[in-house]
């Protein structure tokens, strides 16, 4: 009972994940700024920013739908923090082992866009429903990208039958080798590279989230003090749980027993990934809202497919 | 407490400005010189995010409304940095019908970014100002 508690409390879920989620943002916003040739932010940027937030005036707008505008934030940073809970870490933490867990994931996975949805619309403004809009759609698609992925894994590991166990699914690759390494698995992994950058809207899919440009950070705009620090960390929340969902799916690796050298391991994989995200951050323009709708449906859907069609065919033995 | 002043979030709005002194500001931000964001300065798209309200442009008739609810959706504490000679005395745009300047008409500005347009570094000098007038701001409202 008190290790739950502790799990999910302090390690690996509650502050733990919050801080390096948060320093994690930190060092995306400095490898940008690096590649663009600036100086960038101090490593706990993000976590001054909190603490800021948390000290500013918030203020609620006369329209806004009160109850569902303050508690909207509560929606992705609940789920969020359930995810950390639940999820192996590999070679760290066991997880609680369900029998079900990816279809959990998948559950879970949606609950930040749905408390964008929520807190957007509930908070009266006009850019706030454009962006609100635009966020189904693309949700709609890229939620579908990431249930193809998994199926497919789940049917590869399961030999035809669905193995919905993230567990087994690490352990079938600890044996047979991992994901990353498998031909037939890697349309899905570049797809799933896509779904994180759309699911975090990093540039070329920042349409429904656009700082500089026609919507105003969308959804955020009615949002001050409290309410944005929770939208903030549930950011870095979803940095760490992409980061442990992209190890258990195709590199689960683990160096000896030890969990503080595993733990370093983690994050260094994890650091991998940030760069990646940076890489595609500083690097390449956004898409106007159909431009996005036509790329994801088209790309990764095809991408992950392709994937699925080849796991079949493994499977019947034809390949 | 002094830590959180080290997390200014920016606003900028164009009071009818030329666009020189939005070019310049633009500049302190992306441009690999004169980063801000080593500050901790980050631009936002929304007013109730912001810390620091940076304003340019001479107030015309027309943008007079929009300020003022900018004015009014900022959360407290926050601090006014008039960019430019525009904000600050409406510059040769002064006795124009089509004007409503300056800007502290409305509220009281902390910086003054004299210019046209100033230099982002004078910008820049102008926002680590607002920085320490934040500071005591946060102080008194403790």
């Amino acid at each position: 009972m008190s290790a739950n508690l502790i799990n999910f409390f302090i390690f690996p879920g509650g502050f733990f994940a919050v801080f390096l989620g948060l320093i994690l943002i930190s060092i995306e916003r400095i490898l940008v700024a690096r590649f663009q040739g600036r100086v960038g932010p101090v490593f706990y940027q993000n976590i001054i920013d909190i603490i800021k937030l948390f000290n500013k005036e918030t203020l609620i707008p006369k329209d806004a739908k009160d109850f569902i505008f303050k508690f909207a934030p509560l929606f992705g940073f609940s789920g969020m923090l359930v995810l950390v809970f639940f999820l192996p870490i590999p070679g760290v933490y066991e997880g609680v082992k369900g029998n079900y867990d990816l279809v959990i994931l998948i559950y879970f996975m949606a609950l930040p866009a749905i408390s964008h949805i929520l807190g957007g619309g509930a908070s009266s403004s006009p850019y706030a429903a454009i962006s609100v809009s635009r966020e189904l759609k693309l949700m709609l698609v890229y939620e579908f990208v990431f249930i193809i992925i998994g199926f497919t894994l789940a049917i590869y590991v399961g030999n035809g039958s669905g193995e919905f166990s993230l567990k087994k699914i690490m352990d079938y690759q600890v044996q047979n080798g991992f994901f990353l390494f498998d031909w037939k698995l890697w349309p899905a992994f570049i797809a799933f590279l896509i779904f994180v950058l759309a699911t975090l809207e990093v540039p070329p899919f920042e349409v429904a989230h656009h700082n500089h440009a026609d919507i105003m950070d969308g959804y955020l705009i009615e949002y001050s003090g409290t309410p944005l620090a929770m939208f903030e960390i549930t950011d870095a929340l979803k940095i760490v749980v992409l980061s442990i969902v992209f190890q258990i799916f195709f590199f689960p690796s683990t160096i000896g027993e030890d969990i503080v050298i595993n733990m370093l391991w983690f994050i260094v994989k994890t650091l991998f990934l940030v760069v990646f995200i940076a890489l595609a951050h500083a690097s390449l323009a956004s898409f106007r809202a159909d431009q996005e709708f036509k790329f994801l449906i088209r790309v990764p859907v095809l991408l992950a497919f392709t994937s699925l069609i080849l796991v079949i065919l493994s499977v019947k033995g034809l390949i | 407490m002094s830590i959180i002043t080290r997390s200014p979030f920016l606003f900028r709005i164009n009071t009818g400005s030329c666009n020189g002194c939005d070019v310049e500001l633009a500049t302190t931000a992306m441009i690999p010189r004169y980063d801000v964001e080593r500050l901790g300065c980050r631009y936002t798209g929304s007013p109730k995010h912001a810390d620091i309200l940076l304003v340019t442009g001479p107030i015309t008739a027309r943008s007079k409304p929009y300020l003022l609810e900018v004015l009014d959706e900022l959360p407290n504490p926050f601090v006014v940095v008039a960019v430019g000679t525009c904000p600050t005395s409406c510059g040769i745009f002064r006795d124009s019908y089509a004007i409503e300047g300056p800007l502290d008409k409305y509220v009281k500005v902390d910086v003054n970014v004299p210019g046209c347009p100033p230099r982002p570094q004078a910008i820049i000098d102008g926002v680590a100002k607002a920085l320490e007038i934040w500071k005591q701001k946060i102080r008194i409202q403790k």
